[in-house]
């Protein structure tokens, strides 16, 4: 049995947009593995950046995100692997008075496919591709940042994967992805952005996204540890105005350094099959979007059929 | 490799599915010239707002159509109109034979770009927008409710005074529009009888840039470049020959001198009051009452918006106080209570529905505002009646007094009794809407719609029930959004009612109903 990987969702500023590693990593699992995993990431920022500069606001103090993330992968073929995951988002402020909000949020297929795979000698070279759809469950309020619970628009990902990986031990990983946004319905029939638009309906911003991974096996391959550096750039939008609410229209660009650690009880007898996670990240730059500092934790279990 | 060709397709289907269902999305009103049901011939006689009568201001006879120097302008025009540029053709499309609803859009836009409310700086002090100082930080003006109604009343009040007096003009001397003197000429909308002399789209364009570019200092570049597409699109579109243009450029300017000295003395200047008179106001309606409203925002505001536009020179009621509303229930009464407990639940269980009525009408800070909300409205019933340019101002006209006067009225109710919020009087409240920086009693929205909807009434009589509905929407959707009490939302409908009255009092006497 492989050891599957997953990593926490990482919970990125005014809406999430959910990064979970599993779409991005090189793993792939047998044919009739299946893995469940149950993930939880508490993002918090008490500053944000308005446009390009970043501000407080007494108004909002510290907003909190949290994310509970059930989720599946599945091994077609030990080639082909498909992946769901339904997060359910609550959302909160210490300051002012608007409500926050919880619900489920977007529902998230993808299938990945490892197009390549070359031993050489002890190191190991292989390209992966991962097409992901996601839409909303529910019809939730977008139009309502920094609380609403998404961006509520269904989203289209390609995204492509490199892996090297040194004597089994160490690896470096790169992917690069589009991510394709339709529009999203607010609730009032008019809005501002640079420009009228009379109309209920919102281009929410395509987005490019690129990371890069450097990790690593300790503990005779029981433990996974690694350092992750995210840019999430929307290709276009309008930036928050002076004081004013952000809006799903913005250009959210975002910066972010990230830890993780996972640990299989592969020889643990009764807790075969079990992994733990933890997880922590932070925002180092960004635009139209929360200086998040997150943590994450969650529990996997991978059987075969 | 057939898997990758398959995820490939998928992959394409799935992008080709999402980005098939987007709607393109409108940024101005989709309508084309069109054809009007009257052309108000005798609107040359109704009674103008700021002027006595059309004739005060002089339009000099035009040149004979016969004459050399016509016969040049048309020449001129003829060639102009002949093989348009694509962005020449667009122009004409956009502005078409009711440019006043473009003008309206602009002036809708630009209150949406500039209703920002004033950030707080470092040391948690607030600077204000300053006329003075128009460039900031922060920018002048901060276009919220009070303000964006008396902008469109200038505006709409304007252009009406403007138009009677071409239309006095027009049929006064009776020029021919240039594609009947010359039949070569191709005219880029609907036909009519109308006289071309002055050209009523000239004094819409040069009242709309002026009274605007007054309202909004830092828009002139904006403004030159629109009006100065307007006047070409009056060439392009085989409108206006120059004389037409020039005469109706006169009025329009005369108009806008007219409009502009009233606004420098209607006291919006003083509105927005320094800390010590904003506190004595507080002060005065604690002793009064024995209640006081608070900001509830971090900094704390240590003004609220415009305490004294209850003061501003109202359009057509004669006294403010006629229409102050009665005492609303104390705090702590039955009445409060048993209204607190409703916005109690709805905060607990709003549903997908009020949730979405509170958010229509919310037209809160970066918006163009509950005026420029029915300003809309009534835009797309003008298109939908097919009004004439100059019937189609006097309706944006006594609509936007109507409302101006409301938003008078309804501030000089809010500081008189200077009511708490919600927020303020239930402790723990969270609402879904942002609260606004002024008192409570009574709700703005129910006020400035209240006025709209019987404005409405009184010019579109088919449509009554519909506009009265809507405005009775707007007043319950600020409490599903956790922001006025229902006492709030009802006295300011009915304050609305009362103040609309006196505005279609006027209207039923200006000559346009005969």
């Amino acid at each position: 049995m492989k050891k599957i990987l997953l990593l926490p969702v990482f919970c990125l500023g005014f809406a999430t947009i959910t990064l979970s590693q599993t779409f991005s990593d090189a793993i792939m699992m047998n044919k009739k593995e299946i893995c469940f995993a149950f993930m939880y990431d508490q993002g918090t920022w008490d500053q944000y950046w308005e446009g390009a500069t970043l501000i407080t606001n007494e108004n909002i103090g510290t907003f909190t995100r949290a994310t509970y993330m059930p989720m599946i992968a599945y091994g077609i073929t030990g080639k082909l692997n498909v992946l769901l995951s339904i997060p359910y988002v609550s959302t909160k402020s210490t300051g002012g008075q608007l409500a926050g909000v919880q619900g489920l949020q977007d529902v998230n297929v993808a299938v990945k496919y490892e197009a390549f795979k070359k031993d050489f000698g002890k190191h190991r070279v292989s390209a992966l591709a991962v097409a992901q759809f996601g839409t909303p469950m529910t019809n939730y309020l977008s139009d309502y940042m920094p609380y609403s619970l998404g961006l509520g628009t269904q989203e289209v990902t390609g995204r492509v994967i490199g892996q090297y990986e040194f004597n089994k031990k160490i690896y470096v990983r790169a992917s690069a992805a589009y991510v394709w946004r339709g529009q999203t319905e607010a609730e009032r029939p008019y809005y501002y952005a640079n420009g009228s638009y009379y109309t209920t309906f919102m281009d929410v911003p395509s987005a490019v996204n690129y990371q890069a991974i450097l990790g690593g096996w300790a503990l005779k391959h029981n433990l996974r540890l690694e350092a992750s550096y995210n840019i999430l750039n929307c290709v276009d939008g309008d930036d928050i105005r002076r004081w004013n609410m952000p809006q799903p229209t913005n250009k959210m660009e975002v910066t972010q350094a990230g830890f993780f650690a996972q640990y299989y009880f592969k020889s643990i007898e009764p807790l075969k099959g079990f992994s733990l996670m933890a997880s922590y990240n932070q925002v180092l730059e960004g635009r139209n979007m929360g200086k998040t500092t997150g943590f994450g934790g969650g529990i996997t279990y991978q059987f075969t059929f | 490799m057939k898997k990758i060709i398959a995820i490939s397709l998928s992959l394409a289907l799935i992008v080709a599915s999402v980005t098939s269902c987007e709607n393109e999305l409108p940024t101005s009103f989709n309508f084309s010239s069109y054809e009007f049901t009257d052309l108000d011939v005798d609107g040359g006689s109704w009674q103008p707002i700021l002027l006595s009568s059309a004739t005060d201001i002089a339009v000099a006879a035009p040149a004979a159509v016969s004459s050399a120097e016509y016969l040049a302008e048309l020449s001129a025009l003829k060639s102009a109109t002949q093989s348009l540029t694509g962005n020449q053709a667009d122009a004409v499309e956009y502005w078409t034979n009711n440019p006043l609803i473009r003008w309206n859009e602009i002036a809708l836009e630009l209150a949406a770009k500039y209703n920002l409310i004033p950030p707080p700086n470092p040391d948690g002090t607030y600077t204000l927008p300053t006329a003075a100082n128009p460039q900031g930080p922060p920018p002048f003006p901060f276009a919220h409710p009070p303000y964006t109604s008396r902008m469109l009343a200038y505006l709409s009040v304007a252009q009406f005074d403007g138009l009677i007096t071409a239309w006095h003009y027009k049929y006064e001397y009776n020029r021919p529009a240039p594609y009947v003197t010359d039949a070569g000429i191709q005219y880029a909308y609907k036909k009519n009888t109308l006289p071309s002399y002055p050209s009523d789209g000239a004094v819409i364009a040069v009242v709309s840039r002026d009274v605007l570019k007054a309202m909004f200092p830092l828009e002139h570049d904006y403004l030159d470049a629109k009006a100065e597409e307007h006047l070409s699109s009056l060439v392009w579109s085989g409108s206006n020959t120059t004389s037409d243009i020039e005469a109706g450029k006169t009025i329009g300017t005369a108009v806008k001198t007219a409009a502009l000295a009233r606004a420098s003395t209607d006291k919006m200047s003083a509105a927005q009051t320094p800390r010590p008179v904003s506190d004595a106001i507080k002060q005065a309606a604690f002793d009064r009452f024995g209640w006081s409203w608070d900001n509830m925002e971090s900094p704390v505001r240590p003004v609220g918006l415009t305490p004294l536009f209850g003061q501003v020179t109202m359009w057509n009621v004669p006294n403010v106080e006629d229409v102050r509303i009665a005492v609303p229930p104390a705090p702590g009464s039955v009445q409060f209570e048993t209204d607190a407990k409703e916005l109690n639940n709805f905060a607990r269980n709003v549903t997908e529905g009020q949730r979405k009525i509170a958010n229509w009408w919310s037209d809160g800070l970066g918006t163009y505002t509950p005026p420029g909300h029915w300003n809309r409205r009534t835009k797309e019933y003008i298109i939908k009646y097919e009004m004439n340019p100059l019937r189609a101002a006097r309706t944006f006209a006594y609509l936007n007094m109507a409302v101006m006067d409301a938003g008078i009225a309804c501030w000089d109710s809010k500081y008189y009794y200077h009511y708490p919020r919600p927020i303020q009087t239930i402790n723990g409240f969270k609402t879904i809407l942002g609260t606004p920086n002024f008192p409570s009693y009574p709700s703005g929205h129910s006020t400035f719609s209240g006025a709209a909807a019987e404005v409405l009434a009184y010019i579109f009589p088919a449509e009554a029930n519909a506009v009265r509905a809507w405005a009775r929407e707007a007043a319950e959707s600020r409490i599903y959004g956790g922001i006025h009490y229902r006492f709030d939302s009802e006295s300011g409908i009915t304050q609305g009612k009362e103040v609309a009255a006196y505005a279609i009092t006027r209207a039923q006497n200006d000559g346009a109903d005969d």
